[in-house]
């Protein structure tokens, strides 16, 4: 069986919770995680009489998404009602826009391993309500109704990607820009993003798409391209086997990586869209366009361009350094502070800081290293304050002790002897001590120069400047 | 006609002089309500009402009568909601559910001071034409016991015609209120839609709903009409008329009005009701109104573009009812498909079961083009011709309802009765403001039967409504314009 002869191809939809204060219907509080049923109210519990009244903030939000994935807006946009029965969905319908959405026609460019880029087709992006959850136990079930109206958009890709790992790096980077713009907190812990990915295989060279299996519900990176991978091997046994795939709806276990069928799509309810008569379509203006577009940030790829030809780092340092949000701005709060070469800062921060952090498990905003300590730090060693050893034992104590560069270095004694009379004093001191040495030296034993650095060194408590002991202990000797 | 003792201003203008006190005002209310001679009311609020009344006399005495609905015992179609106090939408699914808010009717007319009697029954859900549909029997009609109040707010109707309510709030979504006016001998007002907010009325059709009041006569309506009319932010169609609401009834005249009658309505009445609308359109001209002919040439699909789109967002309107949050569950379900399926089944009554599912078809794959989306179509043609008839006319006159009242229990098709709305339907699918009122012979006796018309105005054009059907009511009162 070889995998060889089918073409990959996936779409993915993507549901991402906004990041707005109240719920997309309601002023109840969007707080997922808060006591059970605590954040609701008629509106949320589809109580007889009560209306839904948009969120701006919403609208906002999914503009902002919008812009950012380079969609055409559609300036006036619908909602509609998908009609389903589950218990977590008081209303027995869920509020959309299915006719027409808030923007269609973008594109994410993803960037693939040794600078090459890739473009993927967006085919829409829609507004829409998150249910309620459910918890099942063997007792019964039960409905949390905190999620129901907090606000999503679902954006949806062209089936163009190719592999598992495409699939994987599409999310990351879809989250990463949407995580960038401030429109979610992108917690995927907490569910802020979650995929669907439609897997196909077709022959190599079939101009048809082969029919499609649908995987739910997939909550990281590393889910989807495991749940991927493994759709991509089910699907290549089964038509290899001269078997047909069944147009179905997927689960994956992340712990078993295992693919499990929920329903066949046939048995799939008709959701009898209609248009939604209780919210008045939204109509955007040039004006609220172009005051939106303002408040746009720079985005992970365009800092990532920033990085390499302003501060002359390499794709490897300018990628880990928009790993996040955070991250990014502590590194440009350090440079604009620190005027030296990117290059040290980018070290010191990925080399040393993440490394502090990680193990803290804390994020760059709550460093106890503040960007401008860390410029501070920075400008003591290009100064020749410290030496770079002498740096990094500085650096523990003020992760630890939270205190700034120059405090530690003044309060440790641990200035670098810089001046020349100074060095030149203990150098005199040890050529007194050692005649033996002298005279071996003077007779052609080069090698004992290292002995009278060593010494000087040692005598200066490891303070004096390297570069001027060499110097002049040369003219001394 | 309304066996109160007064009109509502009346009432008021008694309060004022303090020849009459609140609670006594509500304990004559209360005395005819509890005698239940037309099964007005679902639920009734006695010691509530009489503590409030108390509470009302209080405040009065110390400042004075604050406005025109201040100490009035009122009553409200069992549809909206009132915070702790029951609302069943005359449905068995809401059959002992109590509303944890108050709606925007309910909380506005409580900030006027006008005094909660109880509230009305009603076609289930809103759903009928003679408040039959409804899970606590049907209303019958204070003219003649043996006919019906009319549907779907007949509760509403009754409660005003017997003497137990000075005013009630009922809703129209194709003819609702306007039609138990017309069969009980009533005035009411359907608004320009959005004008009233829908915030805390149970939904029948989001789109066509729209809370109307109802009143012994214009003057009435007109107090009450102009505490509801404004824009409410908890309501995302609500709208706020021009000038912010109704201009005083002061100086309303006929004179050089051009009233429009519809041709196509033509041949389409009984004769009572034809002889009915004549007597109005010569009342009309009497008082200086020009009389032109305007064409609604689609009007007559207006019954079937209703019955697809009012039962297409009722099947999702409805889709809340479904026994796992509140209201009637089934005890006995196995799993949640049984739940909702027993839920649902045993709780809805027929009436509304037939909506819910053509509903359900019309929207259905491969149905939805041909029905909702041609349904749509139609209804934008149907607002065309109300276009082009108000570029001819100030406003339209046209009949309320084939015919008068009928009896009770009578063997009806399904269709036939359908078709009770073909004069009321087209003003809810253009959103169009609409005010029914009793005509002459009615008024002055020689028909025992209630007989009416309705003057229809275009959309936002409420107030200039008021004065007209003010004008024509004086007309056809006898008393001629006021000056």
């Amino acid at each position: 069986m070889s995998n060889a002869q089918y073409e990959v191809t996936i779409g993915l939809e993507v549901h991402v919770q906004l990041s707005t204060k109240s719920k997309i219907w309601c002023s109840c509080a969007v707080k997922t995680m808060a006591q059970v049923n605590s954040t609701v109210c008629p509106v949320c519990l589809a109580m007889p009489g009560s209306l839904p009244v948009l969120n701006r903030a919403v609208v906002e939000k999914a503009v902002l998404a919008s812009l950012a994935l380079n969609f055409q807006l559609n300036y006036q946009s619908f909602f509609d009602r998908k009609n389903y029965f589950y218990p977590d969905l008081p209303k027995g319908y869920q509020i959309t826009q299915f006719f027409t959405p808030i923007a269609e026609k973008g594109f994410l460019e993803l960037e693939l391993e040794e600078g090459e880029k890739k473009k993927i087709s967006l085919e829409r992006l829609q507004i829409e309500e998150d249910t309620g959850k459910s918890q099942h136990a063997s007792t019964g079930s039960l409905i949390n109704l905190n999620r129901a109206g907090t606000p999503l958009i679902e954006i949806v890709s062209a089936p163009e990607i190719k592999s598992a790992q495409e699939a994987a790096l599409y999310f990351k980077t879809l989250c990463d820009t949407l995580t960038f713009l401030g429109v979610t907190e992108g917690n995927l812990q907490e569910g802020n993003l979650r995929c669907d990915a439609n897997v196909s295989l077709a022959e190599v060279g079939s101009k048809k798409l082969g029919t499609r299996r649908e995987i739910k519900n997939l909550n990281s990176f590393r889910n989807v391209e495991k749940a991927i991978e493994s759709e991509i091997k089910l699907q290549t046994e089964i038509l290899s086997q001269g078997g047909k795939v069944k147009q179905q709806t997927l689960g994956f276990d992340a712990n078993t990586l295992t693919i499990k069928v929920l329903r066949e799509k046939g048995e799939s309810s008709d959701y009898r869209y209609f248009p939604e008569p209780d919210v008045l379509p939204i109509l955007l203006t040039e004006d609220d366009v172009s005051a939106l577009k303002k408040k746009m940030v720079e985005l992970p790829s365009e800092k990532r361009e920033r990085y390499k030809s302003d501060f002359e780092l390499s794709q490897y340092d300018a990628s880990v350094l928009t790993q996040s949000k955070e991250l990014a701005l502590y590194f440009e709060e350090v440079m604009s502070l620190y005027k030296g070469k990117a290059k040290n800062a980018a070290n010191w921060i990925m080399v040393e800081l993440l490394r502090f952090l990680n193990e803290a498990n804390c994020s760059p905003k709550n460093s106890p290293i503040s960007p401008a300590n860390l410029a501070e730090l920075l400008l003591l060693i290009d100064s020749k304050v410290i030496s770079g050893k002498m740096a990094k034992d500085v650096f523990e104590k003020m992760y630890d002790e939270k205190k700034s560069a120059k405090a530690l270095v003044d309060e440790l004694g641990l200035s670098q002897i810089t001046s020349e009379e100074a060095i030149g004093k203990l150098i005199d001191e040890v050529i007194q001590k050692s005649p033996q040495q002298l005279s071996d030296y003077r007779n052609g034993k080069d090698r004992l120069f290292g002995f009278f650095v060593g010494q000087v060194m040692k005598l200066s408590q490891g303070k004096a400047n390297p570069d001027l002991v060499n110097k002049i202990l040369k003219e001394k000797l | 006609m309304s066996t109160l003792k007064r009109s509502l201003l009346e009432a008021h203008a008694l309060l004022k002089e303090k020849k009459i006190s609140v609670q006594e005002l509500t304990r004559e209310a209360f005395s005819v309500a509890k005698l239940n001679e037309h099964n007005a009311y679902i639920s009734l609020f006695e010691d509530l009402a009489l503590a409030e009344a108390q509470k009302t006399d209080d405040l009065i005495a110390r400042d004075g009568v604050k406005g025109p609905l201040m100490g009035i015992p009122y009553s409200l179609k069992d549809i909206f909601l009132t915070e702790n106090l029951r609302t069943t939408a005359a449905s068995k699914s809401l059959l002992n559910f109590i509303s944890p808010y108050d709606g925007f009717v309910a909380k506005t007319l409580k900030e006027e001071g006008a005094l909660l009697v109880g509230k009305n029954n009603l076609d289930e859900f809103a759903m009928g034409s003679t408040n039959e549909n409804s899970a606590f029997g049907a209303v019958l009609n204070p003219l003649d016991k043996k006919t019906v109040a009319g549907g779907s707010s007949g509760g509403s109707a009754a409660a005003v015609a017997e003497g137990s309510s000075y005013f009630s709030i009922g809703s129209d979504t194709g003819g609702s209120i306007r039609l138990p006016a017309n069969f009980c001998g009533l005035t009411s007002y359907k608004p320009t839609y959005g004008a009233v907010s829908r915030f805390g009325q149970i939904a029948f059709s989001s789109g066509l709903d729209q809370a109307s009041p109802i009143a012994r006569d214009v003057s009435d309506l007109h107090a009450v009409a102009q505490a509801l009319l404004k824009k409410d932010p908890k309501d995302n169609t609500s709208i706020a008329l021009p000038g912010g609401g109704l201009s005083s009834l002061e100086g309303a005249s006929l004179k050089g009005k051009k009233i429009g009658i519809v041709k196509d309505y033509e041949g389409k009445v009984s004769p009572v009701v034809e002889e009915a609308l004549k007597k109005a359109k010569e009342a009309a001209q009497k008082g200086g109104a020009e009389i032109v002919e305007v064409e609604l040439p689609h009007a007559k699909y207006a019954v079937s573009v209703y019955y697809l789109m009012a039962p297409s967002e009722a099947s999702g309107n409805l889709a809340r009812y479904d026994g796992v949050h509140y209201g009637y569950r089934c005890q006995d379900a196995e799993n949640i498909e049984e739940l909702y399926k027993m839920s649902r089944a045993n709780s809805f009554g027929p009436e509304v079961k037939k909506r819910i599912m053509l509903g359900t078809f019309a929207l259905s794959v491969g149905y939805f083009d041909a029905f909702y989306q041609k349904a749509a179509k139609v209804r934008r043609l149907i607002q065309r011709d109300f276009q082009k008839a108000f570029s001819s006319c100030d406003f339209i006159m046209a009949p309320v309802c084939q015919n008068t009242a009928f009896e009770v229990g009578a063997k009806r098709e399904t269709l036939d009765l359908y078709m009770n709305d073909l004069f009321t339907i087209p003003v809810n699918l253009a959103g169009h403001s609409a005010i029914a009122m009793p005509t002459e012979d009615f008024i002055h006796g020689k028909n025992k039967k209630a007989t009416g018309i309705q003057l229809i105005a275009s959309q936002f054009h409420d107030s200039e409504l008021f004065k007209v059907s003010y004008a024509l009511e004086r007309e056809l009162q006898g008393k001629g314009s006021k000056v």
